[in-house]
């Protein structure tokens, strides 16, 4: 005590002296209080574990310790919680993770796509385009892959409207607008939300025996699917990464359709905790998805050459099969599936047009 | 100025639920929302006590930092309130909230989420004072008639208090000194203190030795 006076006031001086003192009389002072407390326990009283009871309440009330859930003549589901103990972690989940992270991860990923179009450019079908088409999916197949297509990216917008608009929109279009805005896409998210569960189910039902693993997918995996240099890499009906972005479409779709529906029904006695834990899966599941969509979207249009016709058309050129798709390619070709781009024009239903394939064939075309 | 705060002393709460009913009466709020709530701890045994919780008027309100169209604001008394007319009836709010203040009226299919609905301090909301239309939204504005919230002002025991933070820690600090701080030599946890009639005088400090 003396060393800390002395470094502030020089040594023998008036004030350090009566600072001392008054220290020293402070000291004096405790005593008789630490005494009292000895003299209690004397007496046979337990120990004074807790200093001031209230403290103990305060404590129990919190949950620190444990949960302390209460009655209430309020009827609702948590209503006897009085410390909501998982609502500050979510706050800081959502406003110093899911916010600034997420953000940066989406932008990230634009960027990505940016420099890699500049860099890769286009991959163009090296044998440039062929006189003969191959049928790749049904009217049925691309109608559900728009029908998923086009609710994902309404409900990723709605999303990303509520998650981001905050910080992003509202300082473009005041409270009043944004408040509009943002109300449309919480009801759209809400209302569309469940059709994608539906959407899920049927493309898993159509697309998963063409998803599963098989041989030669490991290696189209070591070769970096052929993103790193000029060699095209042969795959089935689908390569190894469209496999796996159907796995974690599935995987991750359904965790975010669960967390999106405890979410959306709040009849189904879920409390808080289950809440902020959906919308924590939710969101993850969400930005993750983004992402890797992003990703597929850009492969699908300004990736590739030929790549969207599939989609689009129902027909793939017949070239751009066998660079991407070789394994399949062949064998379809071998089958004699592939058909001439007038036949092609002169039906635009896929269905008729593989029966059409199969009647030149017969024909001995 | 004034910084608006509820303070509910424990020790004085008799769990009569009448700041319940005198609030949804006041503010006529909508139908399965309860703006306050009187929860009891420990019901039935040692320890027992009660506490009426609503809005606490945070100073760094969680509801307000998380909402996704930041429809709440301060008022220049301390006090949080939120614009209905902007909220979406999210519920990230309600998640927040560590007191479960924030409630929403069920409002269409299943049960979705209407407009969040809190206690306002009974002090309105966006709208001119007193005017219907804030009325019909938020419910009475006591506070620019100069009362202050009728959940505390008709406590009977004046276990809730409400007004300026100064004044009610001030008529706390001076009810913990009067309350003898025999408790507080004894260290004893609450659960085996009262400063109510024990069943049991023994170990209990309101005993006379």
């Amino acid at each position: 005590m003396g060393s800390m006076i002395s470094i502030s006031i020089p040594p023998g001086s008036l004030g350090a002296k009566a600072a001392a003192w008054s220290l020293l009389l402070l000291w004096l002072m405790l005593l008789p209080g630490q005494g009292l407390a000895e003299s209690k326990q004397v007496k046979g009283l337990p120990p004074p574990a807790v200093l001031n009871p209230a403290a103990d309440l305060w404590r129990d009330i919190r949950q620190r310790d444990m949960a302390t859930t209460g009655t209430t003549q309020v009827r609702g589901v948590d209503s006897g919680v009085l410390i909501n103990a998982n609502g500050d972690k979510w706050r800081k989940f959502r406003m110093d993770q899911l916010i600034p992270i997420g953000g940066y991860l989406l932008l990230g990923m634009g960027l990505f796509l940016i420099l890699f179009y500049l860099i890769r450019g286009k991959v163009r079908i090296a044998g440039g385009a062929s006189d003969r088409k191959l049928p790749r999916y049904t009217s049925y197949e691309r109608l559900i892959h728009w029908f998923i297509a086009s609710i994902f990216i309404f409900l990723a917008l709605t999303g990303l409207i509520i998650l981001f608009g905050r910080p992003l929109l509202i300082p473009i279009f005041g409270k009043e607008l944004f408040s509009v805005i943002a109300s449309a896409s919480k009801e759209g998210h809400n209302l569309m939300g469940p059709l994608f569960l539906v959407a899920l189910i049927l493309v898993f039902i159509k697309f998963v025996r063409r998803n599963i693993y098989q041989k030669g997918d490991m290696s189209w995996l070591l070769r970096g699917g052929g993103i790193i240099g000029k060699k095209h890499v042969p795959s089935n009906f689908f390569n190894m990464g469209e496999k796996s972005m159907f796995w974690m479409l599935i995987i991750v779709g359904s965790v975010i359709v669960a967390s999106g529906l405890v979410l959306i029904f709040p009849i189904f006695g879920q409390g808080r905790e289950w809440m902020e834990l959906a919308h924590v899966g939710h969101a993850i599941g969400a930005i993750l998805m983004i992402t890797v969509i992003m990703g597929h979207i850009y492969i699908g249009t300004i990736g590739m050459e030929g790549a969207i016709e599939g989609m689009s058309t129902g027909y793939c050129d017949l070239n751009w099969a066998k660079e991407h798709h070789d394994y399949w390619a062949s064998q379809m070709e071998k089958r004699g599936e592939a058909i001439s781009n007038e036949a092609v024009n002169r039906f635009s239903d896929p269905d008729t047009n593989r029966s059409l394939g199969r009647e030149l064939r017969e024909a001995g075309e | 100025m004034a910084r608006m705060k509820f303070y509910c002393d424990p020790e004085r709460c008799i769990e009569c639920n009448a700041c319940v009913t005198a609030c949804k009466n006041e503010n006529e709020v909508p139908w399965g929302v309860n703006r306050r709530r009187v929860v009891t701890i420990n019901d039935g045994d040692d320890g027992e006590r009660s506490l009426s919780v609503a809005c606490m008027h945070c100073s760094d309100a969680p509801c307000a930092t998380v909402c996704p169209v930041d429809c709440f604001y301060t008022t220049q008394d301390g006090v949080v309130l939120h614009d209905k007319d902007i909220c979406i009836g999210c519920g990230y709010c309600f998640y927040a909230c560590p007191f479960g203040a924030p409630q929403f009226p069920e409002d269409g299919a299943f049960a979705t989420r209407g407009k969040m609905d809190k206690c306002t301090f009974c002090a309105g909301g966006p709208e001119a004072d007193n005017s219907s239309d804030e009325h019909r939204k938020y419910g009475s504005n006591r506070l620019a008639e100069g009362k202050l919230p009728l959940c505390a002002e008709m406590c009977s025991t004046k276990a809730l208090l409400a007004g300026d933070s100064d004044t009610i820690s001030e008529i706390y600090r001076k009810r913990i000194i009067n309350r003898s701080a025999s408790v507080m030599a004894r260290g004893v946890s609450y659960r085996d203190a009262s400063f109510r009639a024990p069943y049991n005088a023994a170990g209990k400090s309101s005993a006379k030795e």
